[in-house]
């Protein structure tokens, strides 16, 4: 492995929960030196979201704020003060990149719009991350992760394949921040392409709704090309074969036959001379009768475990695949051989294992890391701008650290 | 729109269907020269065959696919057949003058054609070469056959998705390969900036489940640290409520509603005018309004049932609760938000279809760059003559040549076009079809939507 990709680049990180962190993480990791702003006392919300080391509430102890923010330095900053105004306006003067995350118009109050900044750094690369964008009539609108999977299009096509009128389903986890969070780390990234080449700084203005809506691919299409809104996947529309879910003995396995791979289904259930019924013949045939297809089928899976099916399965061809459940993960092969998980040390936490790089490298270091205490930093990061000790504790009793 | 972030970098890019093309289409709308190969024998056929403009496939259907449109739109477009030893050796001088190859194909697919990352390497030192997979190019598994629905279900996602007492649910619009095809293009711009450094290129492996993985480190944590297999929760949260999908006014309308915490319920509360059930004892507190949600729930839906979707959204937002309609794939195109900040980029995709809205593939508004206005995708082999011609310097007769031999060109080998079966769509339920579409579409996005 060569040099991190990012080993010279300075990062000022006013973001905090998910998706301004998730993208600053992406920074880190590959090297960046991120400082991330956050409030004295409380510092960022993530601190404050479970899931925390044995289920303790502590703000050093959040699993959610150290996944998000490994690698990353942690300094604090009241911007509501002058003097806090005053040290933000020298720290932009030293850094390649601002990612920030306040209500649109919020800068600006305090004195540090884009217009202001660009004065001081002219090649400042300078990204804001809000819910709506900084323009537009909800640009002040109140959102979490479920109304923005909901406004951005994504919830409504997510409604099981059999019941396509039933209530909306939004997506695990807190996919609306990640998605936000990682086509922000994109368009920072080519804006520094940019910044090399011309020395020139940008301004980018993200929004998390749209960044949702972009998951949608061809299929918001569909609309402006010939009226359909979708209300379930495409597979159940265009007659190919379904990826739904089926029990068997020990959880869940996705029933996936591929285009063409259906026809073997009989040989894996023991049942070779249904090979020619148009059930496992025709996509269209299995769509028009699911029940039928299920009869034949899940009594099969019943007796077998998820791994048991799919290896029979792929063998066979089939692109049926096991629902694992994340802790399953920790133990499945692939991932151990491709060392997927990693463990970093924390002062408050201890060892600590998490999901390590989201793609292979093969010249770009990756790292693992741990997430910064509140405030961990103060002295190193204030004393590069000739901030002394005294200075520092003077400023901690102001309130301004 | 396009911005000039990225001029003078040349991907040549041979990925099929949805992941790959996603990550290529951002490439593309940042300024990069994407030039996507397909051949007679092998091409892009699952998003060109499908869903037509007014659901005629037409002549050359292949061309006319709203899928294709909107993955593609700002790529060049080759037809050069890998197979042969000369389509081989062009694309290795292809290899030559470009940047960056991107693949999907099976692991051992480009090995075996002698166009792995070594040989590549050979052929320009500093390549960057990018490939996506399901489940990556090493490791005892790399081989299984898999799909979004593995993607999804093996890295913990699908297990997350639905409700508790249903099966794991598979996202409705690919998901899982967005997630590949975005975290590929990720990969490849840290490569970008890399070499633009250093000089040197490199090797790029991702697989779709590990980058779907790394949208859900926290959950994952939960087990590392705590030993707690979490499970799917519907629409609710761990802890606060209401917080779910509430049925509207109107046929398949809904409206999400989030509160956080008692400051936001208060208002809620307020909003709503405290009808008596706000003020029962067991709603008071974030804890019991949590334990006793199902209650709450049929209460809040009695009251958003009797309103349009929209107005539940600016009732609760005047007052600062967290609501949001939910959307479907007609509302979006209208919506004034969406409209205002021109998240649809209205590209003319040709003869017979004419201006069409297709979403942005990375919605980053970049002020102090030029921009530009994204071609349409190619129709099959349409910059043939500019990439074999006046990239590589090939003759008219080296191409007509080419061309009797199989090696360029030729008619793409397509089944018929077929329309989308509407009526079984409406049947099932799985969508629903609006006739007025383009009246409504040009409302917003202007009179000459849908005129070639």
């Amino acid at each position: 492995m060569g040099k991190k990709a990012f080993s010279d680049l300075k990062v000022l990180d006013c973001t905090q929960g998910v998706a301004g962190p998730y993208c600053t993480k992406w920074m880190a990791d590959f090297g960046a030196e991120v400082i991330k702003v956050e409030r004295p006392t409380e510092g960022d919300i993530a601190r404050r979201m479970g899931p925390f080391l044995k289920d303790e509430p502590h703000p050093e102890k959040s699993g959610t704020f150290f996944y998000l923010n490994t690698n990353k330095k942690s300094i604090t900053l009241n911007l509501e003060s002058e003097t806090g105004v005053k040290i933000f306006k020298e720290l932009v003067r030293k850094v390649d990149v601002l990612v920030e995350d306040f209500e649109p118009g919020k800068l600006s109050d305090l004195g540090l719009s884009h217009e202001t900044l660009k004065k001081l750094n002219p090649r400042l690369v300078m990204n804001s991350i809000t819910d709506f964008g900084q323009t537009g009539p909800y640009r002040h609108y109140e959102a979490t992760n479920l109304t923005l999977s909901g406004l951005g299009g994504a919830m409504y096509a997510s409604r099981p394949a059999n019941k396509p009128t039933d209530r909306p389903v939004v997506e695990g986890g807190l996919q609306a921040e990640y998605v936000t969070g990682l086509l922000s780390f994109i368009a920072t990234v080519a804006a520094l392409v940019n910044q090399v080449r011309s020395d020139q700084g940008v301004r980018i203005d993200m929004s998390a709704i749209e960044c949702v809506a972009s998951t949608l691919g061809g299929h918001v299409a569909e609309y402006p090309y010939m009226g359909l809104s979708r209300r379930t996947s495409p597979w159940a529309i265009h007659g190919y074969p379904i990826g739904y879910s089926a029990p068997c003995k020990d959880g869940w396995i996705s029933l996936t036959p591929g285009i063409g791979g259906a026809p073997n289904i009989p040989f894996l259930i023991g049942q070779p001379e249904l090979q020619d019924d148009p059930l496992f013949a025709k996509p269209a045939a299995r769509m028009a009768e699911p029940e039928k297809f299920d009869a034949l089928i899940l009594p099969w899976l019943q007796e077998r475990g998820k791994w048991e099916v799919t290896k029979e399965a792929q063998e066979l061809r089939l692109a049926f695949t096991p629902v694992l459940a994340p802790g399953e993960l920790l133990e499945d092969e692939q991932l151990k051989a491709r060392e997927i998980f990693v463990e970093a040390d924390h002062p408050a936490m201890g060892k600590v294992r998490y999901p390590g790089a989201p793609a292979k490298l093969s010249e770009t270091s990756w790292q693992k890391g741990r997430a910064p205490l509140l405030g961990e930093h103060n002295g190193e990061v204030y004393g590069q701008l000739g901030y002394t000790e005294e200075g520092l504790v003077r400023l901690k009793e102001e309130g301004v650290i | 729109m396009g911005y000039k972030l990225l001029e003078g970098i040349r991907i040549l890019d041979l990925t099929m269907v949805f992941a790959g093309p996603i990550g290529s289409r951002i490439l593309a709308s940042l300024g990069a020269e994407v030039i996507k190969i397909e051949s007679a024998m092998r091409c892009d056929v699952y998003t060109r065959a499908n869903v037509y403009p007014e659901n005629e496939p037409g002549e050359e259907h292949w061309n006319r696919g709203c899928f294709f449109h909107s993955l593609n739109a700002g790529k060049y477009g080759i037809s050069l057949n890998l197979g042969s030893e000369e389509g081989k050796e062009i694309f290795r001088r292809l290899v030559k003058i470009s940047d960056v190859v991107i693949e999907n194909f099976s692991p051992r697919v480009m090995e075996n054609w002698s166009l792995g990352y070594k040989d590549l390497k050979k052929i320009r030192e500093d390549i960057i070469m990018v490939s996506l997979s399901g489940l990556g190019h090493y490791g005892p598994l790399r081989d299984f056959y898999m799909y979004v629905p593995g993607m999804e279900g093996m890295s913990g996602l699908m297990h997350m998705t639905g409700y508790p007492e249903e099966p794991p649910l598979l996202s409705g619009y690919a998901y899982g390969d967005w997630v590949l095809g975005t975290t590929g293009a990720a990969a490849m711009l840290v490569a970008i900036y890399h070499r633009q450094r250093t000089g040197k290129g490199q090797y790029i492996d991702v697989a779709g489940r590990e980058a779907v993985i790394s949208h859900i480190g926290e959950i994952v944590m939960d087990y590392t640290l705590n030993g707690r297999e979490q499970t799917r929760l519907g629409n609710r949260h761990s802890s606060s409520a209401p917080h779910g999908c509430y049925r509207c006014k109107g046929h398949d309308q809904w409206v999400n509603i989030a509160v956080e915490n008692d400051e936001q319920w208060e208002r809620f509360c307020q909003a709503l005018g405290y009808p008596s059930w706000t003020k029962e004892k067991r709603f008071a507190e974030a804890s019991s309004r949590w334990r006793n949600q199902d209650e709450l729930d049929r209460f809040i839906e009695e009251w958003t049932s009797q309103r349009d979707h929209y107005e539940v959204m600016e009732i609760l937002q005047k007052a600062g609760v967290p609501a949001g309609a939910v959307l479907n794939m007609k509302e979006i195109h209208l919506d004034p938000q969406f409209v205002n900040r021109g998240f649809f980029e209205i590209i003319d995709h040709g003869e017979g279809v004419g201006k069409r809205p297709i979403l942005q593939q990375i919605p980053a508004k970049f002020t102090g760059v030029e921009k530009f206005v994204p071609r349409r995708a190619p129709r099959f082999g349409q910059d043939n003559e500019y990439v074999f011609g006046t990239l590589l310097g090939m003759s008219k007769d080296d191409l007509k040549r080419l061309e009797q031999e199989k090696v360029v060109g030729g008619i793409p080998v397509f089944p018929p076009g077929r329309r989308t079966r509407a009526d079984l769509i409406e049947k099932q339920g799985a969508g629903w079809f609006d006739p007025d579409y383009l009246v409504e579409i040009r409302k917003k996005h202007g009179d000459d939507i849908g005129k070639g």
